[in-house]
C-alpha cells in the first residue's frame, strides 16, 4: 500500500524549497481545499516552526490584506497575518540586497511596538492603546514565493502572508501625538511619487488592523507579547521594486524612512 | 471658421439648464486655445447675468491624470460666486448633468499675484488654506471629451465647497485626505497627490493666469485640484472631505 503524503507537509516543503533555491514555485492551492484558510495557516505554522528550529528568531507579526480593494480581489472579507523574523528587519537608510526578496513590491506602513502582552480573550481597543509603546514609519517589502504572484487567499496565507522584509524608521512616536486614521502617506521611488494614501486605507485605521491581529493571535493561541513588532498594513497601493531603486516613505506627523535596493555589497 | 460666441452660448446653456451636449470637437475642430476663448466667452455670459468671479480652479493636477489624458500641463477654469455652495448646504442633482465630487484643498489669496512666481512668493501671498470639495460636472454626454472640449466647458467645474479656513503656515505637503459618503470612505489619499505639493498648483495657477492676462487677485479662492479620483454623486448622500490638521468641508445631496 502506498502511503498517502500529507498535503500540509508537501505544501510547506514546496514553499521552503522555493526559499532555499531562490526560485519561485507553483501555487499550493492544488494541495488543499479551496478557501480552506485553516489548512493554509497550518502550512504557514509548519514553516514557522521549522524556521524557528533552524534558529530564526520570531519578533512580531504582519497584517496583510488590510485594504478593502485587495480583499475584494482575493474574495475575502478579512485580513491575514504572517510571522516577522529578526533577519527580515532593516534600518532606515540601509542598503539592502534586492535579491533577498522574490518578486519584491514596496508598501508604506505604520509599525507598532508593544510593551505589554496582549493575552485577554476579549481584547479591546483600550487594551491595545495601553500596550503600544510607540510607532515607527516603515517600508514593507512584500514578496511571493509563488511564481508570478499567481496567488489565491490560501496561497498567500501559506506563504507567510507574502512577507519579505521590512525597514523601520528610528524615531519613536507616541500615539498621543498622532491621529493614525488621518495620517497622509506618500511613497517615492528615486524621487518619483509611486503611491499616496492615508491611515484610513488600512481597515479604516491601522489600530483596527492591529486589534484584529491581537484578537486573532489570542484565538490561535500565539498571543502578541511585549516587545513584538506589528507591521499593521499598507496605507496605499503597493509599487513594484527592482535593483537600483530607492524607496522613501513619508507618513505625516510620524516620519520618514528610506532604503536603497542594491546588490548588498 | 469657428464661431466662439455661438459655441460659448451652447456650453453656457448646457451648464445653466443641466442638459448634456455632444462634444464640440465632434463637429468642429477646435484647439485648446480656442477652448479657452470659448470658456472665457461663456464665463462672460455668467458675468452679464450678475455673477462675479471669485477665483479659479486647477485641473489635471495629478501625474496619473495627466498621463491618462496624454497631456503635460494643467488646465484651469473660472469660479463664480454663484458656483459657491456653503459648507453644510444641500444641493439638487437636477441642477447638474452627472456631477462628481473631488476632495481638494483651497487657497485664499491675500495679495494679487500678477507675475509668474516662486513657491515661496506664492506661499507669501496666501492668507489661509481650507479643506474643500469641487463638484465637477462635464456638460458633455458620458463625461467624454477632448482636452479642448473640457477647457471650453470651464474645465468641468460647476460648484465648490470650502470648509473652515486655517492658518497658511500649515505644512500642506502630505496631509491625509478622506472623502466619505454617509460616513464611509470612498476615496482615500494625500495632498501629496496634488503635484507632489499643493503649492505647486498655486504657482502653476499664477503662471497660467498671468499668461492669460488675468492675474490672480487678492481675495480670490484657488482650488488646487483633486487629490484622488472623483466620485459620482448619488441622491441622499452626505459628502465630506476630511483633511488632516485642517478640518473638513461637506454638503448633502437631496433625496
Amino acid at each position: 500500500m502506498v502511503k498517502k503524503s500529507d498535503p500540509i507537509k508537501t505544501a510547506a516543503r514546496r514553499i521552503r524549497n522555493a526559499v532555499n533555491s531562490a526560485r519561485p514555485c507553483k501555487p499550493i492551492r492544488d494541495l488543499i481545499k479551496k478557501d480552506d484558510l485553516e489548512a493554509a495557516y497550518k502550512i504557514q505554522t509548519l514553516n514557522t516552526e521549522t524556521w524557528i528550529s533552524e534558529g530564526r528568531r520570531p519578533v512580531g507579526r504582519k497584517v496583510g490584506l488590510t485594504a478593502k480593494t485587495v480583499q475584494k480581489q482575493l474574495g475575502v472579507d478579512q485580513p491575514d497575518f504572517g510571522m516577522l523574523f529578526a533577519d527580515m528587519e532593516f534600518c532606515d537608510g540601509d542598503e539592502i540586497d534586492a535579491s533577498l526578496v522574490m518578486q519584491p513590491r514596496a508598501e508604506g506602513e505604520v509599525a507598532m511596538v508593544l510593551d505589554n502582552d496582549l493575552l485577554h480573550e476579549q481584547l479591546t481597543l483600550v487594551d491595545l492603546l495601553d500596550s503600544v509603546a510607540y510607532v515607527l514609519p516603515a517600508i514593507e517589502i512584500v514578496g511571493s514565493r509563488i511564481a508570478n504572484w499567481d496567488i489565491t487567499i490560501t496561497d498567500t496565507i501559506a506563504d507567510n502572508a507574502s512577507s519579505g522584509l521590512y525597514v523601520l524608521g528610528t524615531k519613536p512616536v507616541h500615539l498621543s501625538d498622532i491621529d493614525l486614521r488621518m495620517c497622509g502617506m506618500v511613497m517615492e521611488n528615486k524621487g518619483q511619487q509611486v503611491a499616496v494614501g492615508a491611515g484610513a486605507a488600512c481597515l479604516g485605521n491601522p489600530l483596527n488592523a492591529a486589534l484584529w491581529l491581537a484578537r486573532k493571535m489570542v484565538e490561535v493561541d500565539m498571543p502578541l507579547l511585549a516587545g513584538d513588532v506589528i507591521m499593521s498594513g499598507a496605507l496605499g497601493p503597493m509599487a513594484p521594486l527592482s535593483k537600483g531603486d530607492v524607496i522613501e516613505v513619508r507618513i505625516s506627523n510620524i516620519g520618514t524612512v528610506q532604503a536603497y535596493f542594491g546588490d548588498g555589497t | 471658421m469657428i464661431d466662439i460666441a455661438k459655441i460659448a452660448k451652447v456650453v453656457d446653456d448646457a451648464a445653466r439648464n443641466a442638459k448634456a451636449i455632444p462634444q464640440i470637437s465632434a463637429k468642429h475642430k477646435i484647439s485648446v486655445e480656442q477652448g479657452y476663448a470659448i470658456q472665457s466667452a461663456a464665463f462672460s455670459r455668467r458675468m452679464a447675468r450678475g455673477e462675479t468671479q471669485v477665483g479659479i480652479k486647477m485641473g489635471f493636477t495629478s501625474r496619473a491624470k495627466m498621463l491618462q489624458m496624454g497631456i503635460d500641463d494643467m488646465i484651469w477654469g473660472r469660479l463664480s460666486d454663484n458656483m459657491l455652495i456653503e459648507d453644510g448646504d444641500e444641493i439638487n442633482l437636477s441642477d447638474y448633468v452627472h456631477p462628481r465630487a473631488e476632495p481638494e484643498i483651497a487657497f485664499l489669496l491675500g495679495r494679487t499675484i500678477n507675475h509668474p512666481c516662486t513657491a515661496a512668493e506664492a506661499l507669501a501671498a496666501v492668507d489661509a488654506v481650507a479643506p474643500a470639495i469641487e463638484i465637477i460636472d462635464s456638460r458633455y454626454k458620458n463625461f467624454k471629451f477632448s482636452l479642448a472640449d473640457v477647457v471650453a466647458d470651464n474645465s468641468s467645474s460647476s460648484g465648490f465647497i470650502v470648509g473652515s479656513w486655517a492658518l497658511a503656515e500649515t505644512d500642506l505637503s502630505n496631509l491625509g485626505m478622506i472623502l466619505d459618503f454617509n460616513g464611509r470612505p470612498v476615496q482615500i489619499g494625500s495632498s501629496a497627490a496634488i503635484l507632489g505639493h499643493p503649492i505647486r498648483s498655486l504657482t502653476a495657477a499664477a503662471r497660467i493666469a498671468a499668461a492669460a492676462g488675468e492675474p490672480l487677485q487678492a481675495g480670490w479662492i484657488i482650488m488646487a485640484g483633486g487629490a484622488t479620483a472623483a466620485e459620482s454623486l448619488k441622491p441622499g448622500v452626505t459628502v465630506r472631505n476630511s483633511v488632516q490638521d485642517l478640518g473638513f468641508a461637506g454638503f448633502k445631496v437631496s433625496d
